[in-house]
This record gives structure tokens, C-alpha cells and sequence, in this order.
């Protein structure tokens, strides 16, 4: 879908969905439109906590057994 | 995490103490804007003084009453009045005390439960605060850089930013609009109050939602060479298997996560993933057991400490060094890359088995790791007056007690420390109490409650009571409540015609001996689906769900969500009509339930978000609050997302008393020296009769009427 040796396939109609809303947002490219989602969804998964620490930090609480 | 933080800036953690500078500056700025005094009116008094003891029931407290048990709680009320308090729905201390310190309901402070979800990522967490290291990467002048050096050679890392500590409740405080009018305040472990917020000519302690320096809840640890079977899984502690080797037990204290290490670095050179447990920073020590007599040495840290079989030791302080450096200037260097925590040993036993329990470990009052009062100065300085005190909010170990790691013996002995603390607290502040508000905090009627309520005349029947064991702890809850009688003939002592006194609850208390499994009854009635081959057992925080064929789940104790399209993150239900007969539906079918051993309704009333909450935040809430009956509450399980095998199960931990249920079932307390005017007060009138009392006025926001 976009150079740097990697490719993503997807379907027409979802690229045809990212060509309207990266129109939409301004965005100057479709490239810099997907660039950019994948690099917000990362960032908010790179920042999530493991579930072992959740968990952790919540069986403190009495309330749970 | 989608929930809107806590008033003003993040508090930054106070390991480097560059990140801090800047954060005074900030805060100075803050200050000097908010610094000038507006206009009030005449004040009725000149002290405020406000005991909020958590958990304190209206039909027990007006019970021992007329049995003359509480002969001062029966003096304040001959001299103004006494009455129930209504309570929040859900009626959880977090919310409740929420509603009292801002007189916003949830829509407004945005705290719905203990446990709130993220739409996004769809798993639990605490709704109260939130510790975060420092983020791996920062930006500058919008480029991407690392927010840390690394040291050459090895895989330790030198932080450049410190973490950020986060109070998740919205809402002025009512002592904050105090302080702008020029009201002195000093508010002593309220909670949601961590890191509390800094208030004009105000003292705080933080209280509940304070967590241990492993920035959890409270996790204790015990050390034993006969561990309990199950013991891997034993929450909000871990237990060590030790062996004692020729009088001799050699082992490790935890303390915080270590951030001060490359992880992903250890693990690409490696291949191994560095477990949870292993990223955190410890210090050895050694137990040297007698060999006739039940007693022991600790050696930790450079202290060594003696240990009497079934005693606490004092407080010991431990320093954790999250960077290795040489002795000479670890001193130096201790304040940048050290954490020092605070703990107390029991030896439980020494033959034949062996058993060492310790506290969680404290941020230490006298070097806070985190910023636990405001002023910074507050902690010390009250530490130095009083002794070192828990810092944890909610101290008792509830959870050793379930687990037996505790005997009811070790528990009331425990819970006793707590009591001794709050009352040194309060004596403190209460001699040097010349003018202003003056709140202090009590949480030992709730957390015993809690935990002995099974051992009260007449549970002989619930399914925790356990004959002969607990029959003798018949009178310690009542014996607690008569310990804080003596609090507020205290506090009576300090009253004349110009000190106004109010004793209050947060919520009631109830039984607690069925467990009501929600997610279960969602799976049995078509609401909840799990994905093919998945055991409803091996589901855990939600995780095996089939999302795209679920419409409602449950989290949290009280909280019913609608898997909303658009807003969770594999939803189906639409906004709007849809979603409302949905509601409507499941409350009718919910509120028809019957338990089958006694025909009793276990869920009294479903209340809708429209019907109890208003305010900007209220859509962040669970879509219903289940309203549980007496005696009924939610299963620990269902709480934290699991699925276990029956929606209704006998409750037989310890935690035998609650009142997670319907608020009208569980009425909190008011009692004060002036006469009461409304019929029904409520929790969120409270922020507003206080104002009103010192002559300030009430912010429009706030949805209560003052009640004097």
C-alpha cells in the first residue's frame, strides 16, 4: 500500500472509506492519513499497562476476594 | 485511560527532582491566581469540627444508643440532633465520600464504583488514583526522543521525568472554596484525596486510594516453610515459601516496580519476558529464629530488629535502590534513584512451622516517595510529632484475614494499630485546633465490619460464622463502636458555643451471606454470550467474550454496562432507543429474581444512569447501578468480569458484612451539636451546610441544600 519495502492489503472498500475521511481530516496524502492512525493506535497500546499489573494493582481491595 | 484526571496538574512522582521544580513552578503560578480572598459573609462559627467515620450504621448506632452503650454519641445528639444520612447509589465509600467533599453526585465528580472500566481496552481499574511511570518516550519541538539515558554497558536506564501520580476525582473540594474565603482547614486521611490538592492556608493527609509504595492497594507479605495450598493464587498478598536452615531464614522484601531498567533490552538479549513480580526492586534480609524461645531477629537494611512471637514491631524503614552505587554515595544519590518504604514485621509462629508477616510496604511518612500531604512538609512534620503512621489507604489487612494468614486474634490486633494511629492523629490536631474546619477520617467500624461482621450475636447462621472459633469475638464490633464513643466524648471536650460538631457516615452497614453472580445471569438470559469452546470458569476480566454477540456485561460491584456501539470498543447496541428498552428490560427481569433457599428478592430496584446521576461525566458511568437487597451483594467474581458456575452462591470469605446494595437499605449517620432542618439529609448537602455555617457562599454547581 505504501513504500518503504512494506505492503498492507487492504479491501477496496475500506481504502475507499480512507481516501474520503483522509480527505476529510485534511490530511495532504492517504499515506500520511494511515501513518498517522497507526501511529496514535500504537502509541495507546505501547502505553497500556500489562494486565498482570491491573490486576495486581486492583486484588488489594477487599471487596474482592 | 478515557476518564477525564483529576483537578489540576498531575502530581509528578518525587524521584527527580527536575521534574519537581518545574512542577512548583507550576503549582506557584496556580496558587498566586487563586490567591485572593472573596467576599463572605457572617459566619455562624468559628470551628467546624467534622469526624467522618466510615461505615457507622443508623439502625446500630441508634440501637447501642438506647442500650447505653455509646454514652457520648448519645450526648452530641441530645444537643442538636440525629439522623439518618442518605447514602450514594452505588453506596461505596469512594463515591459516597466523593458526593460529601464536592456536593456533586457522580455525573459531576466522577466517581461511579471502586472499579471503572475503559470502554477502550475493556479491562478493570481503580477509580480513585492512578500511579504511572515515566513514559518511555518524550517530544520536543515535536520530535520523538527518549526519556531516558542509558547507562553504558548495562541495562539500567536513568530516567529523565518522573512518573505521574493522578487523583481520578473531579470536583472542587468544598475546603478548597474554604480556603479561597480564607477559611484555615486541616483535612486528615479523607479520601479520594490522593495526592491531595493544595489548598490556601489547608493541611491534607491523603487517605483511601493511598496505595503502598508497590503502588497497589496493599499487598502484604508472609514467609512461611509450610505454605497453605493455593497460596500462588492469593490475592492483595503474596506468600513466600522460606526455609529455615539452621536457625537461619534467608529472603527478600519487594518494593516499588524498578524503572530504572531496560526490560525489553533483557528481554531481546535473552529471549525471556521479565515477569511482573521480577521488575520489582528488593532488599535481602535475614531471620535469625531461636531455637527454644518464639522469637526472632530481623536484619535489614543495616537494622537489626527483635521480634516477639504474636507482636508488631515497630516501624522499620527500608530503602530501595532502583540503580546499583557504590555505599559511599548511595546517601547522596538515594533521593534521585531510591525509594525508601516503611514496614512492620509479625512473627506469627516459630515452631514447629515457621511464619513471618509484613505490612505492605508504606510510603514512609518522614521521606514520602509519593505526595501523600500538602504541604510536602505536612507527612514529616506530623510524623515527627505523633510516630510513623500507615500512609496505605484502607490499612486493616482484611485480606490477610481471609486468607487465614491472619487469625481473628492477628486481625483485631492489626486493626487495633490502625486505631491506635487515627487516634494519635486526631488528639494531635485536635489540641492545636484554634480556628477553621478540622475533618478527620476514621476507617476501623467499616473495615471491621467488614471482616468480623460473622462473629456478631445473631450471624450464629451465616454461612462464614464458623461455631466456636468466632463465638468469642462476639462484642468486638460493638466494642469498636464504644472505642469511637470515646472519640467523640473527645472531641466533645473541644466544643463551646462558638465550635460546631458534626459525627457522620458515608453509608450504613448490612449482612452479607449470598453472592449474586451478574455476569452469570447475563450469560444464563441471553445477554452476555462467550466465545465458542470457552468455559464460562476460564473467563477472567472479561477476556473470552464473544463482543460481537454480547450486549450488556457486568463490572465493578454495583455497575451493569450496555456493550455500546461507538463507545466500547467491539460494541453493538446502538444509542438511543434501542439501548433504552434494553435497559428497561433487563431492570424488569432483574428485579423479578428469586432466591430459591429462602424466596427472598436478592436486587431490590435497578437504577438507571438518567434516573440518579446529572452532570458532564455522568455518561462515563455504568448505564445501571444494581440496587442489591440486605444480606445480598455482588460476587467478587462478577466484579473483576469472571463468570463462575451459579448466579447465587453462599458468601463464606471473612469480608462477611457489606453495603454495596440498594442505597436506601443502608442510610449513613449525622449527628451534630445544632438542630437539623431538613427531614431527608443527604451526603451531597454536606459541602454546602459546611460553606454555609462559616458564612461562604454555595457554588451553583452544587447539587445539595444546606441542612442547619
Amino acid at each position: 500500500m505504501f513504500g518503504g519495502g512494506h505492503k498492507v492489503k487492504v479491501s477496496d472498500e475500506l481504502y475507499e472509506r480512507i481516501v474520503k475521511y483522509a480527505k476529510l481530516a485534511g490530511y495532504s496524502s492517504v499515506e500520511e492519513f494511515v501513518l498517522h492512525a497507526l501511529e496514535k493506535q500504537l502509541a495507546q497500546l505501547e502505553e497500556a499497562q500489562s494486565d498482570e499489573e491491573i490486576k495486581e494493582k486492583l486484588k488489594g481491595l477487599g471487596y474482592l476476594g | 485511560m478515557s476518564v477525564p484526571r483529576g483537578e489540576g496538574s498531575p502530581h509528578r512522582s518525587r524521584r527527580i527532582p527536575i521534574a519537581l521544580l518545574a512542577l512548583a513552578a507550576l503549582v506557584a503560578l496556580a496558587g498566586t491566581a487563586e490567591a485572593q480572598t472573596s467576599a463572605r459573609g457572617a459566619a455562624r462559627f468559628d470551628r467546624v469540627i467534622v469526624l467522618g467515620i466510615d461505615g457507622v450504621d443508623y439502625r446500630l448506632l441508634r440501637q447501642w444508643i438506647d442500650d447505653g452503650r455509646l454514652p457520648n454519641f448519645r450526648r452530641l445528639a441530645g444537643l442538636g440532633d440525629f439522623k439518618p444520612l442518605q447514602t450514594s447509589m452505588p453506596p461505596q465509600s469512594p463515591v459516597a465520600w466523593s458526593n460529601f467533599i464536592t456536593g456533586l453526585d457522580s455525573g459531576g465528580h466522577g466517581i461511579f464504583d471502586f472499579i471503572h472500566r475503559d470502554p477502550r481496552t475493556l479491562l478493570p481499574f481503580s477509580s480513585m488514583s492512578e500511579v504511572k511511570p515515566p513514559a518511555q518516550t518524550t517530544k520536543f519541538l515535536g520530535i520523538k526522543l527518549p526519556n531516558h539515558i542509558r547507562l553504558p554497558g548495562s541495562d539500567h536506564l536513568l530516567p529523565l521525568a518522573g512518573g505521574t501520580t493522578e487523583n481520578l476525582r473531579q470536583g472542587k473540594p468544598f475546603w478548597k472554596t474554604l480556603g479561597e474565603h480564607g477559611v484555615p482547614t486541616v483535612i486528615q486521611r479523607a479520601p479520594v484525596n490522593f495526592p491531595p490538592l493544595e489548598t490556601e492556608r489547608g493541611r491534607a493527609l491523603s487517605g483511601m486510594g493511598t496505595p503502598d509504595v508497590q503502588g497497589t492497594l496493599g499487598t502484604y507479605a508472609y514467609y512461611t516453610d509450610a505454605p497453605p495450598p493455593g497460596y500462588e493464587s492469593f490475592s492483595g498478598g503474596k506468600i513466600f515459601p522460606v526455609d529455615v536452615y539452621d536457625g537461619k531464614v534467608e529472603a527478600r522484601l519487594f518494593g516499588p516496580p524498578n524503572d530504572f531498567i531496560d526490560y525489553d533490552r533483557i528481554q531481546r538479549r535473552t529471549g525471556v519476558r521479565v515477569a511482573y513480580q521480577d521488575r520489582k526492586a528488593s532488599v535481602p534480609f535475614t531471620v535469625y529464629v531461636d531455637a527454644e524461645n518464639p522469637v526472632a531477629k530481623v536484619v535489614i537494611d543495616g537494622k537489626e530488629i527483635l521480634l516477639e512471637q504474636g507482636v508488631f514491631s515497630p516501624w522499620v524503614e527500608v530503602n530501595f535502590h532502583l540503580l546499583p552505587t557504590p555505599g559511599f554515595i548511595r546517601w547522596a544519590w538515594h533521593d534521585l534513584v531510591g525509594v525508601t518504604g516503611m514496614v512492620r514485621f509479625y512473627l506469627k509462629e516459630t515452631h514447629p512451622d515457621f511464619g513471618l508477616y509484613v505490612t505492605p510496604v508504606q510510603i514512609s511518612p518522614m521521606h514520602p516517595a509519593l505526595p501523600i500531604s500538602s504541604p510536602d512538609e505536612y507527612a514529616p512534620d506530623l510524623a515527627e510529632a505523633i510516630g510513623p503512621f500507615y500512609t496505605q489507604g484502607l490499612p486493616e489487612d482484611t485480606k490477610a484475614l481471609d486468607r487465614d494468614v491472619f487469625t481473628n486474634d492477628d486481625f483485631m490486633k492489626q486493626a487495633g494499630l490502625v486505631v491506635d494511629d487515627e487516634n494519635r492523629m486526631a488528639q494531635y490536631e485536635l489540641e492545636r485546633f484554634r480556628s477553621g474546619f478540622l475533618f478527620l477520617y476514621f476507617s476501623v467500624i467499616d473495615q471491621i465490619g467488614h471482616a468480623m461482621w460473622r462473629t456478631m450475636r445473631g450471624q450464629e447462621t451465616h454461612p462464614a460464622h464458623r461455631s466456636g472459633i468466632d463465638d468469642p469475638y462476639a462484642d468486638v464490633y460493638v466494642g469498636i463502636y464504644e472505642e469511637l464513643d470515646g472519640m467523640v466524648g473527645r472531641a466533645l471536650e473541644h466544643v463551646d458555643d462558638r465550635t460546631c460538631l458534626i459525627v457522620m457516615s458515608d453509608h450504613g452497614f448490612s449482612s452479607w451471606r449470598r453472592a449474586f453472580d451478574l455476569n452469570r445471569w447475563l450469560l444464563d438470559n441471553g445477554y452476555l454470550a462467550l466465545k465458542p469452546g470457552t468455559a464460562p470458569s476460564s473467563v477472567s476480566y472479561l477476556q473470552g467474550v464473544d463482543w460481537n454477540n454480547t450486549r450488556l456485561y457486568a463490572i465493578g460491584i454495583n455497575g451493569l454496562y450496555v456493550n455500546q456501539l461507538g463507545r466500547e470498543r467491539y460494541g453493538i447496541v446502538p444509542p438511543g432507543p434501542q439501548k433504552a428498552d434494553l435497559l428497561r428490560e433487563v431492570a424488569s427481569k432483574l428485579e423479578a429474581e428469586v432466591d430459591p433457599t429462602n424466596g427472598e428478592r436478592p436486587i431490590l430496584k435497578v437504577f438507571l444512569n438518567s434516573e440518579i446521576y446529572s452532570g458532564p461525566l455522568a455518561a462515563q458511568g455504568p448505564d445501571a447501578q444494581v440496587g442489591y437487597n440486605r444480606g445480598y451483594r455482588a460476587s467478587d467474581e462478577s466484579a473483576v468480569g469472571e463468570v463462575t458456575d451459579a448466579v447465587l452462591s453462599d458468601n463464606r470469605r471473612r469480608w462477611s458484612g457489606d453495603h454495596c446494595q440498594d442505597y436506601r437499605e443502608v442510610p449513613g449517620v449525622i449527628l451534630a451539636n445544632l438542630p437539623i432542618r431538613t427531614r431527608e439529609p443527604a451526603l451531597t448537602d454536606m459541602a454546602p451546610s459546611i460553606l454555609t455555617l462559616f458564612g461562604v457562599p454555595v457554588p451553583e454547581v452544587m447539587k445539595g441544600t444546606p441542612i442547619f
